[in-house]
């Protein structure tokens, strides 16, 4: 549904320019909730606003639904009128002179995609029963509170039946109970309309929460696409396991193809790496599981000393120091035997294995508890 | 495919990241303007270069007329008068606009809002009503105070005379200090009250305090005012036209109207007229770009203030009416006497100081003897240009500030000293450019020479700076994603201007639109120097009657004027007290 080749972006600053997307390449598929999550600044919004037509890039090519929409060779420029969007801003841009329902309708009756005379009221109408907003119609749209303007935000780009969706940060000026609340329900109503939607966020909670695929971001390009369960757990570099959570990581060298000999011990991994080579591996805090008695002859046990723990409701963060390292575990309950020492197991399959090209510095060498 | 558009306007003006919203229909918008000034500066330095019949194949080109301005003993005087006008006029500006600023930000004096309407609306009161209303108080031979006084004393001749440099700039500083008032109370009121407190706290009196930390922490802000009013004060020619012309006191501006203009059967002298226009841009230059550097030296002093600081007034207690008083004097010396014997003058046969006999005497004669036919060709020319101007203002400066405020391509810094260009330029300079442009370049082409769209378009581009301004702050006030929004919904160009901006920011459009509507209907300048028989002006009436010796007609047909005046003024203050837009 969209297609994107090679798209480059530079922005000029005070003393030369800076890239904001470094030729890029994307295919959302039709139908799909696709996010794009990355920190500020790595040029997911730019990504956005290129596909939106509201930012033309300086290089590479977009395609909605076969058409191309913005080229450099040969060059096309279809102006973002024409691209038969929706859209959501992270400002929500509720025009604040128009009421609710009018704010819904004016795209419908003197925009690019407008309908039928007669099918406006009706349309608009539908839109805002969709959002529940079918009440406040004639209210000012500067009377809502900041979830009910989402709302109209939400129904001004759907009223226009558009081919995509886009949304840039759309949860973003919510409150946290609210945002949990919306996101369910724009993902529910977006597979109800069967959109495409291209979705911004820089939150790895929303990112997977709500989508069917994700693609991170960082500085300008993609490190890794793919449903958010590979992310998780098969993160194709280091970069993308850090930015989906806290990883606890340790150096060490294959010394068999599936064992490592580390700091901490030997750790047993999943499939297989040459012998010899320098690797890093890690893994997540849920992963560091405390049993009370290890089992027998079981390989990945790591003995440690409790330093401290912090209460979450569900389960306990705790740091542990295991052979001068400190790590961080997460659990339902912290077995100990006495003597302060305890003992965890890492699950094989849970490991994460990179080549060993440089030292990460994880959050976890920074923290100086 | 008819809707993709192929992306070729890649020009300066492509405004590379922005190719949807750089409609060549905006940006040639935007740019007219521009062009048009200068078409006019231009035309001035060619004909200044000339000898001969210029334009023609038998124009000799020659720095002569540079050479005749600059060895002319009489414009040596003019200069010298113009010094001492300007000078004047600064200091009488800030002598009275200054303390009235200080008075109405940082004490407690009460009635601020009358204040502030008293000193805005005294804005729109044209100088020429304080030129002639202080000819009638203080000329020398028919002044009514120096009448008085002659009769009081014995005097052989009126002690004062108003038609000298210093008095033109009594009487112009009198008219720009409510410029000064406007420019330097914003500055008082972003002032940290911290500053003055902290001297007080360390034993420091309030006279002390004003003088080292009020006054030096002030001072940029004063002295951008002051190369402000002195970039006005050396081109302006109404009130040295009314008060000097007809008493022989020439200052540059008025010293360019004879020479284009000449009295009896003289001959118009434009190639030296151009070359004096031409020192005299270089001298608005370089005063506009001190400007500039001043007011950006000026925020070295801000001091950051957190939010919602309520600044410390100063007690005013039993000095309160010796304030109120200087503002009343002010008030009173500067706008309501003239107005007042303007209309005395209106209703009296001839003019004589006001006495039993004279109340007597008291007649419409002026008004039933008045040329009809002139005034109503003077007001028909004044209302096509009232309703012509402001919208094409409105027009443009919308365009310009849409793409300035909006582009992220450096052009936009191009568009923006465009717009600011009419600043720079006096008055009188485009009106010589707007003379040689339609006598010598285009007279054979596009007639425009004595035409009232000739004055139009001078308005147009000499008005745009100040709505450009105005739409500029406004226009940064609405988040950008407004209008993304009505993009993405598929609204073009043009209706999203016409839905979503145009309602967001019409207060400012219509207080634009007003202020632009008063000043060209009080123009007198370019009116005078372009008009002719069939473009004259009601401004220009008045002056023919006054420069041709009818004082009580000219006062006749300026009462008329206020007539109309007055409901626009107040139009002005209704809107300006339901939004709050920033003055000029």
């Amino acid at each position: 549904m969209i297609s994107i080749r090679h798209l480059a972006k530079e922005f000029p600053v005070s003393g030369g320019r800076v890239a904001a997307l470094k030729g890029l390449d994307l295919e959302v598929a039709e139908g799909e909730f696709f996010v794009i999550v990355g920190a500020s600044g790595s040029g997911k919004t730019t990504l956005l606003r290129c596909v939106a037509g509201l930012e033309a890039p300086d290089g590479g090519e977009i395609r909605i639904a076969g058409r191309v929409v913005s080229s450099d060779k040969p060059p096309v420029w279809v102006a973002s009128q024409q691209r038969q969007l929706g859209m959501v801003f992270q400002s929500y841009a509720v025009w604040p002179h128009l009421t609710v329902y009018e704010n819904v309708a004016l795209p419908l009756a003197e925009g690019e995609q407008r309908a039928p005379r007669r099918e406006v009221s009706s349309r608009a109408r539908e839109a805002l029963r969709l959002v529940q907003l079918e009440e406040l119609a004639d209210r000012s749209a500067t009377l809502l509170s900041g979830g009910q303007q989402q709302r109209v935000a939400l129904a001004r780009a759907i009223a226009v039946n558009p081919r995509i969706l886009l949304m840039d940060e759309p949860l973003s000026n919510l409150d946290a109970r609210l945002r949990e609340e919306v996101r369910g329900k724009i993902r529910d109503l977006s597979k109800q309309l069967g959109s495409t939607v291209l979705y911004v966020t820089h939150d790895q909670v929303e990112a997977m929460a709500m989508a069917d695929k994700i693609a991170l971001m960082q500085a300008g390009e993609l490190l890794q696409v793919g449903l958010p369960m590979e992310l998780y757990h098969h993160p194709a570099r280091p970069e993308v396991a850090e930015f989906f959570g806290l990883v606890n990581w340790v150096e060490g060298r294959m010394v068999q193809p599936a064992l490592a000999e580390t700091a901490v011990g030997a750790i047993e991994i999943k499939g297989s790496q040459a012998p010899g080579s320098q690797v890093l591996l890690g893994f997540r805090p849920e992963s560091l599981s405390p049993v009370s008695t290890p089992p027998a002859g079981a390989r990945n046990v790591l003995s440690g000393v409790l330093r401290s723990s912090t209460f979450l409701g569900d389960q306990f963060l705790y740091d542990v120091m295991i052979r001068d390292h400190l790590f961080v575990g997460k659990g339902r309950l912290i077995p100990s035997n006495g003597d302060g020492n305890v003992c965890f197991y890492v699950d094989p399959r849970e490991v994460m294995v990179f080549p060993a090209k440089k030292k990460i510095s994880g959050r976890f060498d920074e923290r100086g508890i | 495919m008819s809707t993709v558009r192929q992306a070729v306007l890649r020009l300066p003006f492509s405004f590379g990241a922005r190719r949807w919203r750089a409609s060549p229909f905006l940006v040639s918008l935007a740019l007219a303007p521009m062009a048009v000034i200068l078409l006019l500066v231009v035309a001035m330095l060619w004909i200044s270069l000339q000898k001969g019949v210029f334009g023609t194949a038998s124009a000799i080109y020659t720095l002569e007329n540079y050479r005749e301005v600059l060895s002319d003993p009489f414009l040596l005087h003019a200069l010298r008068n113009t010094a001492i006008f300007t000078l004047s006029t600064v200091f009488f500006a800030l002598v009275l606009g200054l303390p009235i600023a200080w008075l109405t930000e940082r004490t407690t004096i009460p009635g601020k809002t009358l204040i502030y309407a008293l000193m805005t609306l005294g804005l729109l009161i044209p100088g020429i009503y304080t030129a002639m209303g202080w000819t009638l108080i203080a000329h020398p031979r028919i002044g009514i105070l120096n009448r008085w006084l002659v009769d009081l004393l014995g005097l052989a001749e009126g002690p004062i005379n108003i038609a000298t440099p210093v008095g033109m700039g009594f009487v112009q500083g009198m008219s720009l200090a409510a410029l000064v008032f406007i420019l330097t109370a914003q500055m008082f009121r972003a002032m940290n009250p911290s500053l003055e407190e902290a001297a007080k706290v360390h034993g420091l009196n309030l006279g002390r305090t004003l003088w080292r930390i009020t006054l030096p922490l002030a001072l940029p802000g004063i002295l951008a005012a002051v190369i402000y009013i002195t970039t006005i004060g050396i081109a302006t020619f109404d009130i040295p036209a009314i008060l000097g012309l007809g008493n022989r006191v020439y200052m540059l501006s008025t010293f360019l109207y004879i020479k284009v203009h000449p009295p009896g059967s003289g001959l118009p002298e434009y190639g030296i007229s151009g070359a004096m226009g031409a020192f005299m841009v270089i001298l608005a230059i370089f005063l506009t770009c001190w400007y500039g550097q001043v007011l950006r030296q000026g925020h070295r002093f801000e001091v950051i203030t957190g939010k919602g600081y309520r600044p410390a007034l100063i007690e005013l207690g039993r000095w309160t009416m010796l304030g109120w008083g200087f503002i009343a004097l002010y008030a009173l010396i500067s706008k309501l006497l003239p107005l007042l014997l303007i209309a005395y003058a209106a209703f009296t046969p001839y003019f004589a100081p006001p006495s039993f006999e004279m109340f007597g005497k008291l007649s419409t004669v002026h008004f039933s003897n008045m040329d009809w036919d002139l005034v109503l060709r003077g007001l028909k020319n004044t209302g096509i240009l009232v309703l012509v101007v402001p919208l094409v203002v409105l027009l443009f400066g919308f365009s310009i500030s849409w793409l300035v405020v909006r582009s992220r391509s450096r052009s936009r810094y191009l568009l923006e000293f465009g717009a600011f260009l009419p600043h720079a330029l006096p008055e009188v300079i485009m009106a010589i450019g707007a003379l040689m442009l339609s006598l010598f370049v285009i007279g054979n082409v596009v007639p425009l020479y004595g035409s009232v769209y000739l004055i139009a378009i001078v308005y147009v581009v000499a008005r745009l700076a100040f709505a450009t301004r105005a739409i500029n702050g406004s226009l940064l006030q609405i988040h950008k994603e407004l209008e993304e929004a009505a993009f993405v919904a598929g609204l073009s160009t043009f209706r999203t201007a016409w839905r979503v901006l145009l309602p967001l920011i019409w207060p400012t459009l219509v207080s634009v639109w007003i202020w632009t509507a008063l000043l060209v209907y009080r123009e007198l300048t370019v009116a005078v120097f372009l008009g002719v028989q069939d473009n004259i002006t009601l401004p220009a009436v008045i002056w023919s009657y006054w420069y041709g010796g009818g004082i009580n007609k000219a006062s006749a047909v300026t009462l008329l004027m206020t007539l109309v005046l007055t409901p626009m003024i107040l139009a002005v203050w209704w809107v300006g007290r339901r939004s709050q837009v920033p003055g000029q």
